[in-house]
């Protein structure tokens, strides 16, 4: 733990924002292409290394497994100046570092409202009550006996990219992008305890609820409701971790992430919807005219670069390069991801490679040569459905500056000839 | 993470103090949960800094009210001086009920109804107190095989036998009780539905307020330091930097008392007595200048007459009705700018990135 609580302080990665190819990045060419070394060879094979002479661990010195200690800046990450309190506050995943389709368990971000409940599963109920022909409870035992599901899908908060309406402000897609992750649930649909419950009628809405300190509420239609919501208690073959909901979790696909009710206890069938906290006061989407938009609960298409990117700068100097990244949308699967190296004057199709899932993330590349000098780099993604990512500046023609959630701009990353990518705006 | 193992605390010299046989019976490891009702507030630990309350390290031995760089109340600064000395005993009765102790305390908290829990809050606490009575951490003895058994034993199911079994599809689960309803069902909705029987002026509520929400949330409901601003703000939504309050742009004031109930004071939820978020409703509608008189009474019978004045700004969601989703579902790919790509802003100049040298951004998470 204490290793990788020291990881995040590794000044490696600012030493390679500000320095460019003066810091690490450089040392590691380097000490591959020094003229002394090409004569004796690379020490890192003519040297014998200790991992290959001497023993190393024996199994159970991790019953359950970490990762490998060079992996330690691997993280969350939260930004302080956000919130109040850590116990009501955020942090973003590690997007630059990661690759393919699936989110690791340890770095999926997490946003509590009332810190994170530890909830005991044998003491934990689920309850459905209101416009039901019998209410009913559900151990997590009664729970785990409904046909079981298994599908990948994103989350992604509402305000993900929120600190960026009015401008580049972020340097790092962990930062500007980190509130989404993907990762496979196993849980039983919704609509099924709502069969065994016995919707009546004028039942429309339902209210989901969480056993938190902040006991999280927030109102659903029930035809969504109906469609493709889960009831989760797995992720990624593992139980729901505690920060993710444990021991069960709502699922609402292709929806913002604060209506996936974590360590959900309590659905009430209602023919209206409620109008909680979450759906009035926050997440609602305020537009330049002073009005604001309610009910948005759909993620629209959007796409990011995670590499190169400001915390993943190019430190191999010019030819073969890769580019990478995520491309998602709340409306199914990703039909299409465009890239730029020039800041939008002309585009080329990306590679989307592994799974095309509904309401999942989708991994693209970019592969070119790569002749030194500086780039603008940008991605867009194009659904199912035909919707294009727009661009942060019709957007804000659209909303203005200040409706914090559904920022699904094309994200411009500077490259500069060294190398170093920051976070910038362009013409 | 204790700033003294409980090894070291076995092996030094005690300082004694009053009281060493509540400590010795706490549990530190369950104190340290019961802790996260205080952490709101307060720290603890390596680093720990003051928050709304003074950070509690070495607090076993300190003199009340006696932080140079925390701003206590004066009533707590008067108990110190008058030789009020934290210890096992003093702390005890001060966190069962902090106001019976110290009226005049900002601490807004309640106070802990069980005994176990302050015992083991008070463990916790002296686990990173030089000056606790070091009998506080008894040896942790190896558990019988009983005592195995019973930890890992799951507690039985529920015996869904012992209730009124599902008629549903698949026979699973059984049915609510309406007492169980009750306990849970706390949602109110702008028509009324689920506002419990009760009242409470905006003078009450002011007393409820200043006691148990302006730490965080200011008296006048101005906020301290990032917690909400709840009052004021009217005619900011379209400024450049709007004031989202209660007043200027909550659609309904049901969500008010709702909210609170549930969630409200942070860390000690359901706290209050139905009257009191009555209370506090009204104090807010007063604070918001949406009731004017300090003997006004909200009720059950009244609450839905009361109307927030941003109601009618509230619209459905019409994202697709944007120009930039008519845009051609085939875009350009060759030649699509005239001009080259030239900056327009940097992130680097506002460096608010964590890990650089941080200053503060602008924006909210939610």
């Amino acid at each position: 733990m204490s290793e990788r609580d020291q990881g995040v302080k590794n000044p490696s990665r600012r030493a390679l924002l500000r320095g460019g190819l003066a810091g690490g990045g450089a040392a590691l060419m380097a000490g591959l292409t020094a003229g002394k070394s090409i004569a004796a060879g690379d020490p890192a094979i003519t040297d014998i290394q200790d991992w290959n002479r001497y023993l190393g661990d024996g199994v159970d010195a991790a019953p359950y497994g970490m990762p490998s200690e060079f992996e330690a800046d691997v993280v969350r990450r939260n930004v302080a100046w956000l919130t109040a309190d850590t116990t009501s506050s955020i942090n973003f995943t590690p997007l630059h570092a990661l690759d393919g389709i699936i989110t690791p368990n340890g770095v999926c971000f997490e946003r509590h409202h009332g810190g994170v409940a530890e909830v005991d599963p044998m003491q934990h109920r689920l309850m459905i009550h209101g416009l039901v022909e019998q209410p009913l409870v559900f151990t997590m035992q009664d729970l785990m006996r409904f046909p079981r599901q298994n599908h990948a899908y994103f989350l992604e908060c509402a305000a993900n990219s929120g600190m960026e309406w009015r401008g580049a402000q972020l340097n790092g897609c962990q930062f500007t992008h980190g509130m989404v992750h993907n990762v496979v649930y196993t849980g039983v649909p919704l609509r099924a305890l709502l069969e065994e419950a016995g919707v009546k009628t004028d039942g429309k809405w339902l209210l989901a609820e969480g056993a938190d300190a902040a006991a999280m509420t927030r109102s659903i239609p029930m035809e969504k409701v109906l469609d493709d919501c889960l009831v989760a208690f797995k992720m990624n073959g593992e139980a729901l971790r505690p920060e993710q909901g444990y021991p069960v979790r709502l699922v609402v696909p292709g929806w913002e992430g604060n209506m996936w009710v974590k360590w959900l206890r309590r659905l009430e069938v209602g023919d209206k919807p409620w109008h909680q906290r979450e759906e009035t006061s926050k997440y609602t989407d305020l537009l330049a005219n002073g009005k604001a938009r309610r009910f948005t609960w759909v993620m629209d298409v959007k796409s990011v670069i995670t590499s190169p990117s400001p915390q993943a700068p190019i430190t191999h100097g010019k030819g073969r390069t890769v580019v990478t990244g995520l491309a998602w949308s709340g409306n199914g699967t990703i039909k299409d991801v465009d890239v730029t190296l020039d800041g939008g004057r002309n585009w080329h199709k990306a590679r989307i490679d592994g799974p095309s899932l509904s309401k999942s993330l989708h991994r693209f590349y970019y592969e070119f040569d790569w002749d030194g000098s500086e780039l603008f780099l940008q991605s867009r993604a194009i659904d199912e459905l035909g919707n294009v990512q727009p661009t942060k500046d019709a957007l804000r023609a659209a909303r203005g500056e200040n409706s914090i959630y559904h920022n699904n701009g094309i994200q411009t990353w500077y490259v500069r000839a060294d190398g170093v990518t920051e976070n910038v705006e362009i013409s | 993470m204790l700033k003294f193992p409980k090894s070291v605390l076995l092996a030094t010299a005690a300082i004694a103090f009053s009281g060493g046989s509540v400590l010795a019976s706490g549990d530190i490891d369950a104190g340290e949960k019961v802790f996260k009702k205080c952490m709101a507030c307060h720290m603890v630990g390596d680093g720990a800094k003051h928050r709304v309350g003074p950070e509690l390290n070495d607090v076993f031995g300190r003199v009340a009210g006696s932080l140079d760089d925390f701003k206590y109340s004066p009533a707590m600064k008067e108990a110190g001086a008058g030789g009020l000395v934290w210890g096992a005993d003093t702390l005890a009765t001060y966190l069962h009920k902090p106001k019976d102790m110290i009226p005049k305390t900002k601490m807004a908290f309640a106070g802990l109804k069980k005994e176990a829990d302050i015992e083991n809050v008070l463990a916790y606490l002296a686990s990173f107190s030089a000056g606790a009575d070091m009998d506080t951490a008894e040896p942790e003895s190896t558990p019988t095989a009983e005592e195995t058994a019973e930890q890992t034993a799951p507690t039985p199911a529920l015996q869904n036998a012992d209730y009124e079994p599902s008629t549903g599809p698949m026979g699973l689960g059984r049915v609510a009780l309406p007492e169980e309803i009750a306990a849970w069902d706390i949602d109110i909705r702008p028509d009324g539905m689920g506002l419990p029987a009760g009242k409470g002026t905006v003078a009450e509520g002011e007393v409820v307020f200043t006691e148990r929400c302006a730490t965080c949330h200011g008296d006048f409901g101005e906020g301290r330091d990032r917690w909400p601003v709840l009052a004021g703000g009217q005619d900011t939504l379209t400024d450049e930097r709007p004031e989202k309050t209660i007043g200027s742009y909550w659609p309904y004031l049901s969500t008010v008392y709702d909210y609170v109930r549930r969630a409200m004071p942070f860390g000690d939820a359901r706290s209050l007595t139905n009257d009191e978020v009555y209370a506090i409703t009204a104090y807010l509608l007063y604070l918001n200048d949406i009731v004017t008189d300090e003997a006004f009474e909200l009720n059950s019978e009244n609450f839905t007459d009361i109307h927030l004045p941003n109601e009618e700004n509230f619209i459905a969601d019409d994202r697709q009705e944007e120009p930039h989703w008519k845009a051609d579902a085939d875009p350009c790919m060759t030649d699509c700018k005239a001009e080259p790509a030239k900056i327009t802003m940097r992130a680097r100049v506002l460096d608010v990135t964590p890990d650089s040298d941080e200053g503060e951004g602008g924006g909210q998470v939610d």
